[in-house]
């Protein structure tokens, strides 16, 4: 779960997951995190207007969705509604940083759809429910964990044809041109077997991410902090979900965005999820829980709060981490009366 | 009058020189392999004009998904020779684009020979055979060939203008070429790492592979299969040979079949131009 509020782009996810998996020869191209500054950053170059445009003025119903997926609209001969980035469409990584920002009420030069903001999007592969590389993959050398649904490429079955690039319409597989074999994010599964979360979640200095299972929507545990902010407070939403592949990384709008754009990434939910965002300082829950973000690189499947004071714990109930909502404020008077000394900050 | 008849003479010659040049090349209607003393590895071998040459007309593979919608490789040519315990086959195909780089989204050209584990009357399918039926396959293709022919294996022989500030596994204080040093290479290698045939440097252009249906391609047996792949202005000319089927006696018929890629068509994987099963007989005593 990512809270789009919170990023500032630093990349560190982006640098922490380089260096951990894809530092080899073939990989230097590849992200499999990367952040982009929404609305007009992407990275391969437009994988989302791209496929949306193929998907020809699709339409939400209310919080019904009358358009078809990539799967319903695949064209014959094919198993989804794909395309594949040519090499130039990975040229650019961060195309569209920190565009469109400022004030513009003195005229601007250009003339853009979105004057006045912008926000960062960090990505990886959304371990999808309905996995369309999967789907796409004519070899079957691309497989879902049943015990915690990572989805996986098998290094030694996968002969490189890059259907999964094609079928992905998020385009988080990539292909390595030196070992011939289409590679992507593996939710650091050492880690999460370990019940750790992955790099990208415990290095982010934004403190946005928190990794975790989410249930059924029939089983939500509202001591569950997945379930509780996806299924029961239902603030936190899927990245394009009217793609049809019911992707497992959830977002929390950005509140300081339109919520018409909210709602072509996020679906219908988007308005309803950051007005109850904006609601947190009146919902002691959901402000405990946003507390917890980035708090132990332990996945926490329990939460509880008691006052102001919110308590992470694994499966058992062993406590991980209790986590104050408001930090002690310390007041240092730039003269220090006492000592008869000026205080400066130093570095 | 002398000089005259050194001009027919002259004349005379080149209009039977010219005759020989295009003497018809033979064909027939299955693939012959003829019996040689030895194989002929490379393509322009002159072994290959005692063959006769079978025009393999080529169809979409348009049954599994995905498919190849728009034919492009409308035929394979195929000559055979046997030496009595391997065949080669030369594969030529027009197709002026040589598609010999791997990337994001560049294919490779490639071609296969396909044929039945067993010489019997029912035949696997020909596309990649079925369950109880298994076919194996001679895979060549062009990103491998121009390994085999020297390029290197690095990033920068792939792209000559790339610059890549640092490897970990080429750090100090791990030595070049030391097995510390490789060993960590293969971390950020998982296909190398696993022993992938697809992945890493090349000393042959071809592999042994076996299949029971689409999507069942996996590595074989040795069939000791080999290979060597030139390209000219019309297209691809390869040589691709293996044991030769077992129990094929003289004069005995098997089946074979026949794929191609076009890399430049985007074609890879089930996206192919192939045959049906062609007979395939050995002849010789």
């Amino acid at each position: 779960m990512f809270d789009t509020n919170k990023c500032i782009a630093c990349q560190t996810c982006t640098l922490a997951c380089k260096t951990t998996w894809t530092s080899g020869k073939g990989q230097e191209y590849m992200l499999w995190n990367n952040v982009e500054t929404k609305p007009y950053g992407s990275y391969p170059l437009a994988y989302d207007l791209k496929l949306l445009e193929m998907l020809d003025g699709q339409q939400w119903n209310g919080a019904k969705y009358d358009g078809k997926t990539i799967f319903e609209s695949a064209p014959a001969g094919e198993r989804v509604l794909g395309w594949r980035p040519e090499q130039q469409d990975y040229a650019y990584p961060n195309v569209g940083e920190d565009d469109c920002a400022g004030q513009v009420d003195t005229g601007s030069f250009l003339s853009l759809p979105h004057m006045n903001w912008f926000f960062y999007l960090a990505r990886i592969c959304n371990h999808c429910t309905y996995p369309a590389c999967l789907a796409s993959c004519s070899r079957g050398s691309i497989y879902k964990r049943q015990e915690d649904g990572i989805v996986l490429v098998d290094q030694d079955r996968c002969r490189g044809y890059q259907e999964c690039v094609r079928g992905c319409p998020y385009k988080k597989v990539f292909f390595n041109p030196m070992t011939g074999t289409s590679e992507k994010c593996i939710a650091c599964f050492p880690k999460m077997e370990q019940g750790i979360q992955p790099q990208c979640f415990v290095n982010c200095i934004g403190k946005i991410r928190l990794a975790g299972y989410l249930s059924k929507p029939g089983e939500a545990r509202a001591d569950n902090p997945l379930d509780y902010l996806v299924h029961i407070k239902k603030i936190a939403l899927p990245l394009f979900p009217q793609f049809g592949l019911e992707p497992n990384v959830y977002y929390i709008p950005p509140i300081h965005a339109p919520v018409s754009f909210n709602r072509q990434l996020f679906g219908p939910g988007a308005g309803a999820a950051m007005k109850a965002y904006r609601n947190a300082p009146n919902d002691m829950d959901l402000a405990a829980l946003l507390c917890l973000f980035g708090s132990t690189e332990m996945v926490v499947s329990r939460f509880q709060r008691s006052g102001e004071t919110i308590t992470g714990s694994d499966e058992k109930g062993s406590p991980l981490v209790r986590v104050p909502m408001r930090e002690p404020v310390h007041v240092r008077p730039a003269v220090d009366a006492a000592n008869q000394l000026v205080r400066i900050n130093c570095p | 009058m002398k000089h005259m008849n050194w001009k027919t003479a002259a004349a005379v010659a080149a209009l039977l020189l010219a005759a020989a040049c295009s003497k018809q090349v033979e064909r027939t209607q299955e693939v012959v392999a003829i019996a040689a003393a030895q194989l002929p590895a490379d393509p322009s071998d002159g072994a290959w004009a005692g063959a006769p040459e079978h025009a393999a007309k080529m169809i979409p593979q348009d049954l599994v998904e995905p498919r190849l919608m728009t034919p492009t490789t409308a035929e394979v040519r195929v000559r055979a020779v046997t030496n009595g315990s391997d065949i080669a086959f030369r594969l030529e195909w027009d197709d002026p684009d040589q598609s010999d780089t791997p990337g994001p989204s560049k294919m490779s050209d490639a071609c296969a020979v396909q044929i039945p584990e067993k010489i019997e009357k029912d035949l696997p399918d020909p596309q990649m055979g079925k369950v109880g039926k298994l076919v194996q396959v001679t895979y060549w293709r062009a990103d491998w060939q121009a390994s085999v022919n020297g390029r290197g294996d690095t990033i920068r022989d792939l792209y000559p203008n790339a610059t890549v500030d640092h490897y970990p596994f080429e750090a100090k204080p791990l030595e070049k070429g030391s097995e510390a040093q490789k060993e960590m290479a293969k971390r950020y290698a998982p296909a190398r790492a696993l022993g992938n045939v697809r992945s890493g440097p090349r000393s042959v252009p071809v592999e042994d592979l076996i299949a029971t249906g689409p999507g069942t391609l996996s590595r074989g047996p040795s069939l000791g299969a080999k290979g060597k792949g030139v390209h000219a202005k019309q297209g691809w000319s390869v040589v691709i040979s293996r044991k030769l089927p077992e129990g094929l006696g003289p004069n005995q018929r098997t089946n074979a079949a026949f794929a191609v890629w076009q890399g430049g068509q985007r074609e890879s994987g089930s996206r192919k131009m192939r045959t049906g099963w062609i007979p395939l007989l050995r002849k010789g005593q």
